[in-house]
Order: C-alpha cells, then sequence, then structure tokens
C-alpha cells in the first residue's frame, strides 16, 4: 500500500502538467462543440416551454403517449409528451403534454380530442406567455453571470492570491461548460429550473476547490503531496457521497417529477465532471503554482 | 454524563422552537373540528359572523370531530326545506343561523402542521399580469394590485395573495396567488378591464363603480337572481338571469337629461327612439328599450339582465351565475385602470399533490440511507454517523420550522433548496470529521478551528452566487434562493458547530 502510494507520488510529481491536457482537451471538444451548437441552433441549450413560452397540460388519464403524440402534432405546435407513473406498480398515473400552442388554443383541441371538459379535478394548465418566458431566461443567464463574478470575489477575498484563485475560478467554470455541452449532447432541453441546477452546480463545485486551496495554501504541516492526498480524501468522500445520494433520489424523481430530475441529472453530469476538474484541473495548477514558488 | 456545550443546547433550543413552529403549541394534531376555508359574503352563515379561518367543534351541541361527523349531522338537517335554527359553536364563540338550506360555506380537516405547501404541490392558481402597451411605473402596479385584489373580494375569493412585483430587467407584474380549487374565469377576471358604459346614443349616461354613479348593486332577494332558462333553438340552453342597480343623483338627472331630448320610437310607440345600451369593454351586453313614461325622469333603479349558456339546463345555470357575478363585480368594483395581458397562468390540480409529498419523502429517504451507508463505511463509527444523521435531520426541521413561522409556502423550488442545503451540508459535516481525525500535532479544537474556516469559505461562495435568483425572473425562482440561503446560515450558524462540538465528545 504504502509502496503503491509512493509510486503513485512519483509518477504525479513527474506527469502532473501533462496530466492538465486531459481536462484541457475536453474543455476545447466542448467549447467547439458549443460554438457549433450555437451557430446552428441560435442558442447555447435547448429551450423547454418554461423558457420558450407555452403550455404544458398534466392530464391525470391513462394515454398511450405514442399514439397521443402523433394525433396532436398535427394541432398543436410542436407537442412533445411525457408520462408520470406509479414507482412501485409502474402504473400510468397522468401523462404531461407541452406545447408551444398558447393555453386556450391547448385547451380547446385536448377537450375535443378527449370528448370531455378539462377543470383542476382532472388537469393542471401551465401556460406561460413567450415575451416573459424569453426575459425569464435573459434575467437566469444574467444571474448566473452575476453569480459568477460575486463567487469570484468572494474567492479572491478569501485567498488573496491571484493564481489558486484563478484556478478554483476555472475549475468551476469548466465544470459549468463540460455539463452544458453534455447536456445538449443527450438532447436536453433545458427548463428554467435546469439553469437553477447549474447555479446548485457552482456551490458544489467551489466547495471541494474551497477545501483542497485552503488545505495546500494555508497548512504548513506535511509535504505538499501528503496535504493534496488528504483533501483529496475529504474531497473524494464529499463528493461521492453527494453523487450516490443524488443518484438514488433521481431513480425516484423520475417516476414523478419533471423537474427534480432535470435538477438531479444535471447535478449528476456536473458532479461527475467536477471530480475532473478539482483533482486533475485544479489540483495541478495549485501543485505547479507551489513549485513554482519554492 | 459529559456536560453539553452551550452550542449543542442552542441546537437542542432552536429545534424546539422549530417543532413548536411546525406543530404549533398545543399541536394541532390533537385539535378536533373541521376548519372553516371560506364563506361567502353574501351568505346568511356570514352574516351570522361565521369567517374565514375559525375552527367549528360542534353543532347543535353534538361534537365535530371531523368533515365526515360534520356532513353528517347537517345532512338531515335541511330535508324539510323549511328555515331551521343551527347552532354552531367554534372553539371560542358561538353562532345560531337560521336558514332554509345548508351554510354556504367551504370546511376541510384541520391542517396538521403549520408548513404550508405551495401553488405547485397542494394545487391552486397562479396569474402573472402585465399593463398592455404601457410601461407601468411602481405606484401604477402598487394601485393596479390594489383594484385587483378588491374585484377578487367582491367576487367572494378569500384564500388568495395579491402582489406587485419587478424583476432584474425592471419589469413590472402584479401576481394573483389563489389557493384551492380554481375559480371559474379567474383569466377573465383578473385581465378583463371591465370598463362599463351605458349609453343612450352617443351619450354615456353613467359607468360602472361604486364612485361613478351606481351607487349600490343588489346581489340577493327578490331584486337579484336567474330568470328562466330555456333551451336554445341552435340547440343547448340558456338561462336568463336580471338584476337591479341604483344611480347616484347625478347619473339619474344625466339620463332626465338625455331622454328628454328623445322622440317617440315611430314603429313601437310605447317606447322612446333610442335604447340605453349597456357595454362591457366596448362590447354591447344588453340593450334596453325605455319606456315612454320615463322621458326626462331621473331614475335611479336599473335593471340589468344578460344570460348564461351550456350544453345542459345545469350547465347554462352555472355559467348564468358565473356571468353574473362577474358583472356583478365588475360593476361594484368598477373599471381596471390599464388594459392587461396575461403573461402567465397556472391552475395546479391539488390531485397529485398528496402523492408528490410521499414520493418526495421517499426519495430523500432513500438518499439520506445512501449517506448514511457510505458515512459509515467510510469512518467505521456509529456514533459519528449518528452524529451526522442528528445534524442533517435538525437542518430539515429547523428550515421547515422558520418555513412555517415567516408563513412561507414551499413550492418545488423551495423544496430544490432544502435538498441542496442538506448536499453542502453533509459536505461540511464530512470537511469536520477529516480534519478532527488527522495526524498533526496541532490540538483537536486548533484543527476544528481550521474546519470551520473552509465551511466558512464555501458558505459565502454559495451564498453570493444565490443573491441573484432573488430579483431574476419574477420571483418564480426565489423558494429556491431563499430556503437555500435559510438553509445554509441556519447549517453555518447553529447545527454544524453544534456537530463540532458533538465530534470533539466523541473523539476526545
Amino acid at each position: 500500500m504504502e509502496n503503491e502510494k509512493n509510486k503513485f507520488e512519483k509518477f504525479h510529481d513527474k506527469n502532473y502538467k501533462k496530466l492538465l491536457l486531459i481536462p484541457a482537451l475536453l474543455l476545447v471538444l466542448s467549447l467547439v462543440y458549443l460554438g457549433i451548437f450555437y451557430v446552428n441552433n441560435g442558442d447555447f441549450i435547448y429551450k423547454d416551454i418554461s423558457l420558450t413560452g407555452g403550455t404544458s397540460v398534466t392530464v391525470f388519464e391513462k394515454l398511450d403517449i405514442v399514439s397521443l403524440e402523433n394525433d396532436l402534432s398535427n394541432k398543436l405546435e410542436d407537442v412533445h409528451i411525457r408520462e408520470i407513473y406509479d414507482i412501485v406498480t409502474k402504473e400510468q398515473k397522468a401523462v404531461i403534454i407541452d406545447t408551444r400552442s398558447d393555453g386556450d388554443f391547448t385547451k380547446q383541441v385536448l377537450e375535443e380530442y378527449l370528448g370531455y371538459k378539462l377543470n383542476s379535478e382532472n388537469s393542471s394548465f401551465e401556460f406561460t406567455g413567450s415575451a416573459l418566458s424569453e426575459s425569464f431566461y435573459r434575467q437566469l443567464l444574467f444571474a448566473i453571470l452575476v453569480a459568477f463574478i460575486f463567487m469570484a470575489i468572494v474567492v479572491f477575498i478569501i485567498f488573496r492570491t491571484f493564481i489558486p484563485s484563478l484556478a478554483v475560478i476555472i475549475a468551476a467554470i469548466t465544470d459549468i461548460l463540460m455539463t452544458l455541452a453534455l447536456v445538449n449532447l443527450l438532447g436536453f432541453k433545458m427548463s428554467s429550473a435546469g439553469i437553477v441546477a447549474l447555479l446548485m452546480l457552482i456551490g458544489y463545485s467551489v466547495d471541494t476547490d474551497i477545501l483542497l486551496t485552503t488545505r495546500i495554501l494555508k497548512r504548513s504541516e506535511g509535504a505538499l503531496n501528503s496535504r493534496i492526498f488528504g483533501a483529496f480524501k475529504t474531497g473524494i468522500t464529499m463528493t461521492l457521497t453527494s453523487l450516490l445520494a443524488i443518484s438514488v433520489a433521481l431513480f425516484v424523481v423520475r417516476s414523478f417529477s419533471v423537474i427534480l430530475t432535470q435538477i438531479f441529472t444535471i447535478l449528476v453530469i456536473g458532479l461527475f465532471f467536477d471530480l475532473l476538474n478539482t483533482w486533475i484541473t485544479n489540483v495541478s495548477i495549485l501543485k505547479w503554482y507551489v513549485r513554482a514558488k519554492k | 454524563m459529559k456536560k453539553l456545550t452551550w452550542k449543542i443546547w442552542l441546537l437542542l433550543i432552536v429545534l424546539i422552537l422549530s417543532l413548536l413552529s411546525i406543530f404549533g403549541f398545543p399541536p394541532a394534531f390533537f385539535q378536533k373540528g373541521v376548519l372553516v376555508t371560506g364563506v361567502s359574503s353574501d351568505s346568511v352563515a356570514f352574516e351570522g359572523g361565521l369567517r374565514q379561518g375559525q375552527i367549528i367543534v360542534g353543532i347543535d351541541n353534538q361534537d365535530v370531530d371531523d368533515i365526515e361527523s360534520y356532513s353528517k349531522i347537517l345532512e338531515g338537517k335541511y330535508l324539510s326545506g323549511e328555515k331551521v335554527k343551527l347552532i354552531l359553536q367554534t372553539t371560542d364563540e358561538e353562532f345560531i343561523i337560521f336558514s332554509d338550506k345548508m351554510p354556504d360555506m367551504i370546511v376541510s380537516e384541520i391542517p396538521k402542521t403549520n408548513v404550508k405547501m405551495g401553488l405547485d404541490l397542494a394545487g391552486g392558481s397562479r396569474a402573472l399580469v402585465q399593463a398592455e402597451d404601457k410601461e407601468l411605473t411602481s405606484e401604477e402596479v402598487n394601485e393596479l394590485a390594489e383594484v385587483i385584489e378588491n374585484r377578487l373580494n367582491v367576487y367572494g375569493i378569500s384564500d388568495m395573495n395579491v402582489l406587485p412585483i419587478s424583476d432584474l430587467s425592471g419589469n413590472h407584474y402584479v401576481r394573483i396567488e389563489i389557493a384551492g380549487a380554481t375559480p371559474d374565469d379567474l383569466e377573465k377576471l383578473v385581465s378583463e378591464q371591465g370598463k362599463f358604459e351605458a349609453k343612450i346614443g352617443n351619450e354615456t349616461v353613467f359607468i360602472g363603480g361604486a364612485d361613478q354613479g351606481v351607487t349600490s348593486v343588489v346581489r340577493s332577494g327578490q331584486q337579484s337572481g336567474i330568470e328562466s332558462c330555456q333551451e336554445s333553438p341552435e340547440g343547448g340552453h340558456y338561462c336568463n338571469f336580471r338584476f337591479a342597480i341604483f344611480l347616484s343623483e347625478e347619473a339619474a338627472q344625466k339620463h332626465a337629461d338625455v331622454t328628454n331630448a328623445l322622440g317617440i320610437d315611430p314603429s313601437n310607440p310605447q317606447y322612446l327612439s333610442e335604447k340605453l345600451d349597456l357595454y362591457l369593454d366596448d362590447a354591447l351586453v344588453d340593450s334596453l328599450s325605455i319606456s315612454k313614461d320615463l322621458q326626462g325622469r331621473a331614475t335611479t333603479q336599473i335593471s340589468i339582465s344578460g344570460s348564461g349558456k351550456g350544453e345542459t339546463s345545469d350547465e347554462a345555470y352555472e355559467d348564468a351565475k358565473v356571468e353574473m357575478n362577474q358583472l356583478q363585480t365588475v360593476l361594484i368594483t368598477g373599471s381596471l385602470p390599464y388594459k392587461l395581458e396575461i403573461v402567465k397562468l397556472d391552475t395546479i390540480s391539488p390531485v397529485l399533490g398528496e402523492e408528490f409529498t410521499r414520493f418526495l419523502l421517499i426519495a430523500s429517504l432513500a438518499a439520506l440511507l445512501v449517506v448514511i451507508i457510505i458515512i459509515f463505511i467510510r469512518y467505521r463509527s456509529i456514533k459519528a454517523t449518528l452524529a451526522l444523521m442528528v445534524t442533517s435531520f435538525s437542518e430539515i426541521i429547523i428550515i421547515l420550522g422558520v418555513a412555517s413561522f415567516i408563513g412561507w409556502n414551499l413550492d418545488l423550488p423551495s423544496i430544490a433548496g432544502i435538498l441542496a442545503t442538506i448536499g453542502t451540508g453533509i459536505d461540511d459535516l464530512i470537511v469536520v470529521i477529516d480534519e478532527a481525525r488527522q495526524k498533526t500535532i496541532l490540538s483537536l479544537k486548533q484543527r476544528l478551528k481550521r474546519a470551520f474556516s473552509i465551511i466558512l469559505g464555501a458558505y459565502f461562495t454559495t451564498l453570493v452566487s444565490l443573491l441573484p435568483l432573488m430579483w431574476a425572473g419574477a420571483g418564480l425562482l426565489k423558494g429556491f434562493a431563499i430556503t437555500t440561503i435559510i438553509g445554509i446560515t441556519i447549517g453555518v450558524f447553529i447545527t454544524r458547530p453544534a456537530f463540532v462540538d458533538m465530534i470533539k465528545k466523541i473523539e476526545e
């Protein structure tokens, strides 16, 4: 065990700068992909109706979602249908119909299709106007930007050294960019809740980076490598615990909540990239900085 | 037994206060009876003194334990159709009502806790309205919110919340939230301007609104109600309603002046040549012929009529009732100062809410179980694992306690916020355990102090990154920011310091 640890230390001492190539390569790939995505779609993400405007109807009825989607797609704009089911019996409880069409029109079409009136006992309606959604989207992007700036300021105040603080911020930005790229690659439609998840990700991601930087810069006992290793042991426990807990919760919420499913999925992806960005990106930059200072 | 430190005492005290805030004192689950959630303002029960929020514990000296016994006692009482005496005992008063039908009020089970669920979990409706083609100042929006609230009140909705709000882009909205069942025609109520005008020819005789010419509107008794229902020749049914309104002296004089100038209708000599046309938002709703006897007279009472329609006679009746109430509401409250547009309208059914809460509990318990297993495997200490569980649970209870204390409604974003708090909380607790167990020459106390500097750093970064969300997006995601900020603040200043002391005792 001790021997292997030494071997790894030697390997890391020799190669830690080269290791930076992995996240760098992934970051470049993500940026290129996001760039192409932006050119093709005119935006950084696929937006769902909470960000484009439209109607989401939940009808408490067992319906075949494939045929429903076929039947409605020529009447309503941009129809997308999901289901809610009981996690134990797998029995369908309701269908959720998302469309770009407005509330009144959607209601009319659905009532015609189903043959009965929709009221608050058999359905839920959520309508958002497109102007509101657009302003909503712009403000959320602005909120993320401001959050980042605030976070960066606090990080600088805590560590008061330029490169280590920058490393924390780079790790957080890289996290978000890689997560965005993967989310797009998977074809996910982002909702306002998804953007909230990105905000949560900033918090989670910075936690481990602060732990690492504090242990390395503000502590004097032990060699650099053993301080890194100590931080790694704590940090990996933190991230893995969150990752596993959220994955299990994700499995349950998938059956009933679209919003929570999206938040948790983005967190799982983000935490995964956080492992990479804290323990390769941030560690390597810090090690480089500490060694160079000597 | 080692003495408890003041930090642990503080945690215990806050925990007890939170439990009191959640369950009330004495706890609500021992309270028998039913809660009055709505009384229409023109009902006999309302006149008798019953109000929303009262708890009915007895009827005619029989105990009311729950909804079932409430309806059982009332059911048999009004079969005869005659006026009978009804004694309602609430927790601190007694009301006596004489009526020939069931009291017109909505009751529900007494909620077991003070924790209130938001619309997206408990059901209800929410509308966000904005002035069409006009930028309102914040003063104008405040005024608008008042007018809308008044209108909903007059319509008979009581459990609601009307708020002027603005967002980061400087847009102003009025947000209307109504708990429970969605009223029919909410859309019309909040967005229709409701400009009521009575015209003869091109002359306006009077307009709607209590201070604008209509002094009162009759809403019950002989002069108000649904008159007749008929099958319509085009299929379906329709019902006619009619109610009386009283005009101010000024409006009555105007009526006299305008009619004075009119001639007699040549094809129908009983009536004057022009009719009294009633417009709602520039659309003609009714046209009344004016009897020639009324020429030049200051008429203070006018009868207004209209109709509702539906597939069946029952539907038509309900529609007519809604239409009548709406027209009366507009006549009393007057028109809204601006043309409005609904930019968001959600009507959420309460049906799935309960199940949703159940699933949410399953999800949280499953996640917590995973955390406990990992922590136990990693640290091999039952005491530390227990301490971590206690701390995490305390955080949830205290967040719920604070939420019930400040009357915050927990919506889905708030739930996500609680989850975020627990997540960062466990991260912090892991830092504490790890620092405590580090092999260094420093004392345990110093090591734990250092753990806390990491926790504080993480706290401030999370805190500031949440601040913009308090204002972005018309406040719809505010719940996430608020619960997370409450949660991590409680965590950093109360529960996590107590955890540090617990670990101190365990590791010593």
